[in-house]
């Protein structure tokens, strides 16, 4: 009898998705207090997220300001994404993992990458592997195909795709799904070319992501347009949730929001939904892109089968836990030895990394002297032309010019 | 001449020397022509060649492990079947199996299936009647040989950290397991375990207690004075921001056992089967994550208590099977019974060792086989000799494990090697200097580098310009007056002036 049941427990693990975890980057990559509103659009997608289950250690929240302290913060401690301050944001469990000075280019490559040093901790870093749902929002000020950081430096839509590419390649992810609340952000996901990457942005080229509202005691715009309509629709979603993409692409009012969102499904393979709403994608009130709103991949996705794309699919937490069967008979051990020595580690890194090093060292040195010696040689020419060399010259182009 | 070429002849400008003026023009030449190999060495990335050849050639070997099965006379008839769905079902097994001679001699060495009464597994030996249908028979020798991954098990790390965490929910509720006996749990339970696995993973254990931990959400009250915890529930039951239950003393992967108390007030706390009933276990298993187990203490309770190993055991068993099951050791099959009554046999370590190998050797070709791609896909990525050696250095383990497994090795150097091929592997791809240069589209270069570079080089390109025309003129004029004979010099009347005026700048030069 058990016989027969084994293929049939073996089977009950084949899991209807590919993932089996969640995680989420959210990234505001402006300073200064009046850009409060991108802030606070990275603390909402935080909290939805949250809401939904990824937990903290799952969350790469990176914020290049901090408002909450800001002096100018009538609130101080708090952020708020609407007039009213109902909700705030920044709260008492909250985990900036990046934030001031570390947001910059060079730290969110690393960190999609995975090409971080040794001495970064683990909350830092996005511990992915190839069967990890990944969300990415992007929020700041941006332009055709690129997005400030800090106000001094911009990643192009060019760095973003070679990321993903890496990321693809090092298998550090099943499916992303990435958002841009940017002005132009659209043109932030037409570089792409990797796999398995669902994309979604605020605004169409030559078009700007306008703020929702202001707050009067607060002093400045609390939030964009797109997400807090975003946001607003995920309230709807629950863990349980059986809404998909469709469904939020298809909830884009173009005039709440101020601007025309755009998809990109072209590189996702499966279906964003049952195919009658996402027909209705860009068509309608508003929309004004000849043929409906930006889509690419609207052809191919009436050839796409399989699984519908589920918004919990990218906002869940734990996708699956396992309740221990009681059946489990307890292990038996032969009588273990009051003191066990450890098996001793295996000789791998030791030998090897030595003479690595060597290597390296004595190749570094080559070059060292390499320069060292370029260096001297040039200065030394320097100097000598500079005190001695006009001495001899002299003597030589009097005789030229004489003869 | 002088109006012909529209400006003023340098060599006319009489406070001027000629030498000291082409020396300053040319010092600056001297200057850029020196920078320039500097300016190439800073700015070039370090672009080592990486043995890409090597690396396609060596990603399209299959790796085949050989396994050796001696099978009693007895079974002839199961062979061919066997045979067929090994090389069916595990393509990286290169399975022999001899038939009729004497297996039980041959049990020491390698794996045996001899008749027996019943399905029975001892060491490396099954026993199994040879009246068992085929079909039955293959399904069990599988299972042995090369059962299926388990989808909850971690990905391969050489080494692991196991974090053991006893979490009172709310130690100012009423009571509080001030601490527990965790090392003699350890030794009884983890330790035969780890020394087991000992040849595929590194472990370091920790352990800590901790006395408030809030779960994230209220967990419902039942009818009969029980709290329930819903299958949505135990997705989010583990309170990552408030519970710390890793040190981040090292990078390497955690396997988290947690140990829950449940304050007095929720108590007992019951995990809910999905249609609402309460399930009969207290534990449930986080794919790739680790295991909890709820401790429910009897309800007249002391305010302090102190754990011992005994109260700790089923617990423990439980983490235990958590254990195993976290590191992808198979189960045996149900239809099996374990003669030596030990968790563990050694066959199905030898098999766990084996799919961990073809796993590592497929994930090596893969990192290697992405690296050198990333590498002549993106330009502007530095490969340094670090990554370089890397590269080498896996090549080199994989290498030695192709050509000397069938020979040399023992499973456990061939698990060391195709670790290493991993390791190195991976450390290459993830090396922090192989960060690609941002994008700086060609447009930008111009933009940048014009106006800061066009200002300077107009006027020295200028002045050089018009030093060499002015050179070439007077040698033209010293070939001239060194043909025409000392009489004739009046014909040629400018150029003669000229050499006039600026042998007089020399002289007075002499002169000073």
């Amino acid at each position: 009898m058990l016989l027969w049941l084994y293929p049939l427990f073996l089977a009950s693990y084949a899991y209807g998705s590919q993932h089996t975890n969640n995680w989420a980057v959210l990234v505001s990559s402006s300073r200064y207090w009046f850009n409060y509103r991108h802030m606070s659009n990275a603390l909402g997608m935080y909290r939805t997220v949250k809401r939904l289950g990824i937990p903290d250690s799952n969350i790469i929240l990176m914020l290049a300001d901090d408002v909450a302290c800001n002096a100018r913060n009538k609130f101080p401690g708090s952020v708020y994404a609407n007039p009213g301050r109902h909700l705030d944001l920044y709260g008492e469990n909250i985990e900036v993992d990046y934030r001031g000075y570390e947001v910059t280019v060079e730290n969110f490559l690393r960190l999609l990458t995975g090409r971080l040093d040794d001495s970064v901790p683990r909350s830092k870093r996005l511990l992915t592997d190839s069967k990890s749902n990944i969300f990415i929002y992007l929020t700041g000020h941006g332009g055709n195909e690129f997005l400030k950081f800090q106000d001094n430096e911009e990643i192009s839509a060019h760095d973003i795709a070679d990321a993903f590419h890496q990321m693809y390649e090092g298998g550090r992810y099943n499916e992303i799904f990435f958002m841009a609340d940017t002005c132009q952000a659209n043109s932030m996901f037409s570089k792409f070319y990797s796999p398995n990457v669902l994309a979604t942005g605020s605004s169409v080229v030559g078009e700007n992501s306008y703020s929702h509202e202001n707050d009067f005691d607060v002093g400045v715009a609390v939030i964009d347009s797109y997400t807090h309509y975003v946001l607003e629709y995920m309230e709807h979603v629950n863990k349980t949730s059986r809404l998909t993409m469709a469904d939020l692409f298809t909830s884009y009012d173009v005039p709440k929001i101020g601007s025309h969102p755009g998809v990109r499904s072209d590189l996702f393979p499966r279906p964003l939904g049952p195919q009658h709403p996402m027909d209705q994608y860009g068509r309608g009130q508003g929309w004004t892109v000849e043929g409906g709103g930006e889509w690419r991949g609207r052809d191919g996705e009436a050839y796409k089968r399989g699984r519908e794309a589920l918004i919990t699919d990218f906002f869940g937490g734990v996708v699956s836990v396992d309740v221990e069967d009681e059946f489990g008979e307890e292990l038996l051990f032969p009588p273990a030895p009051e003191e066990k020595t450890k098996p001793s580690p295996k000789p791998l890194p030791s030998a090897r990394s030595a003479s690595d090093s060597s290597a390296s060292s004595q190749l570094s040195s080559s070059v060292d002297v390499f320069t060292q010696a370029y260096l001297t040689l040039f200065f030394g020419l320097l100097i000598s032309i500079v005190f001695k060399g006009g001495y001899s010259w002299r003597s030589r182009s009097k005789g030229l010019v004489e003869g | 001449m002088d109006g012909q070429s529209g400006f003023r002849d340098p060599s006319t400008i009489h406070f001027q020397q000629d030498f000291i003026r082409r020396y300053i023009i040319g010092s600056y030449w001297l200057i850029i022509v020196l920078a320039l190999p500097l300016w190439w060495q800073t700015t070039s990335i370090e672009r080592l060649p990486l043995p890409t050849s090597e690396v396609y050639l060596q990603a399209t070997k299959k790796f085949q492990l050989p396994l050796e099965l001696c099978a009693d006379s007895a079974f002839s008839g199961h062979v061919p079947a066997m045979q067929d769905l090994i090389r069916q079902s595990a393509s990286y097994l290169d399975a022999k199996i001899i038939l009729g001679r004497d297996c039980s001699m041959y049990q020491f060495s390698g794996y045996a299936v001899l008749p027996g009464t019943q399905l029975a597994i001892q060491d490396k030996t099954l026993y199994c009647s040879p009246d068992l249908p085929v079909d039955n028979f293959t399904s069990v020798l599988l299972s042995l040989v090369a059962p299926p991954m388990d989808r909850r098990a971690a990905q391969y790390a050489p080494r692991y950290r196991l974090s053991f965490t006893l979490l009172n929910e709310d130690a100012s509720a009423g009571q509080v397991i001030i601490s527990w006996d965790i090392q003699k749990a350890i030794i009884q339970h983890i330790s035969p375990i780890t020394s087991a696995l000992g040849t595929l993973h590194n472990f370091t254990i920790e352990s800590q207690v901790q006395f408030h931990a809030p779960l994230a959400f209220e967990p419902q009250p039942l009818s009969d004075g029980t709290y329930g915890l819903t299958p949505e529930d135990l997705t989010v039951f583990i309170n990552s921001a408030e519970w710390t239950l890793s040190s981040s003393s090292s990078n390497d992967p955690v396997l988290h056992f947690v140990l829950f108390v449940p304050s007095t007030k929720r108590r007992p706390l019951v995990i809910l089967n999905s249609d609402g009933s309460s399930s009969n276990s207290s534990a449930f298993l986080i794919p790739q994550w680790g295991g909890v187990v709820i401790l429910n203490l009897p309800p007249p309770p002391p305010t302090m208590q102190f754990l011992e190993a005994s109260e700790l055991r089923s617990s423990f068993s439980t983490f235990s099977r958590q254990l195993l099951t976290l590191l992808g050791y198979p189960r045996l099959h149900p239809s099996i019974s374990s003669l030596r009554k030990t968790a563990l046999t050694p066959w199905q370590i030898d098999s766990l060792l084996r799919q961990r190998m073809h796993e590592n050797i497929v994930r090596s070709h893969d990192t290697l086989r992405s690296t050198v791609t990333l590498v002549s896909q993106i330009e502007g990525m530095p490969v340094d000799d670090k990554v370089h050696s890397q590269v080498q250095g896996s090549l080199k383990a994989l290498h030695e494990l192709f050509d000397f497994a069938r020979t040399h090795l023992t499973l456990e150097e061939m698990l060391t090697l195709s670790a290493r091929a991993l390791t190195l592997s991976s450390k290459a791809f993830f090396h922090p200097g192989m960060l690609a240069l941002l994008y700086f589209p060609a447009e930008h270069k111009y933009a940048v580098y014009t106006p800061l570079f066009a200002t300077a080089m107009i006027p020295m390109l200028a002045a050089a310009l018009r030093e060499l025309a002015a050179w070439r003129k007077e040698r033209k004029a010293r070939a001239a007056a060194a043909v025409i004979p000392e009489g004739d010099k009046n014909v040629n009347e400018p150029n003669s002036s000229d050499t006039a005026v600026s042998a007089d700048t020399d002289a007075m030069d002499a002169g000073r």
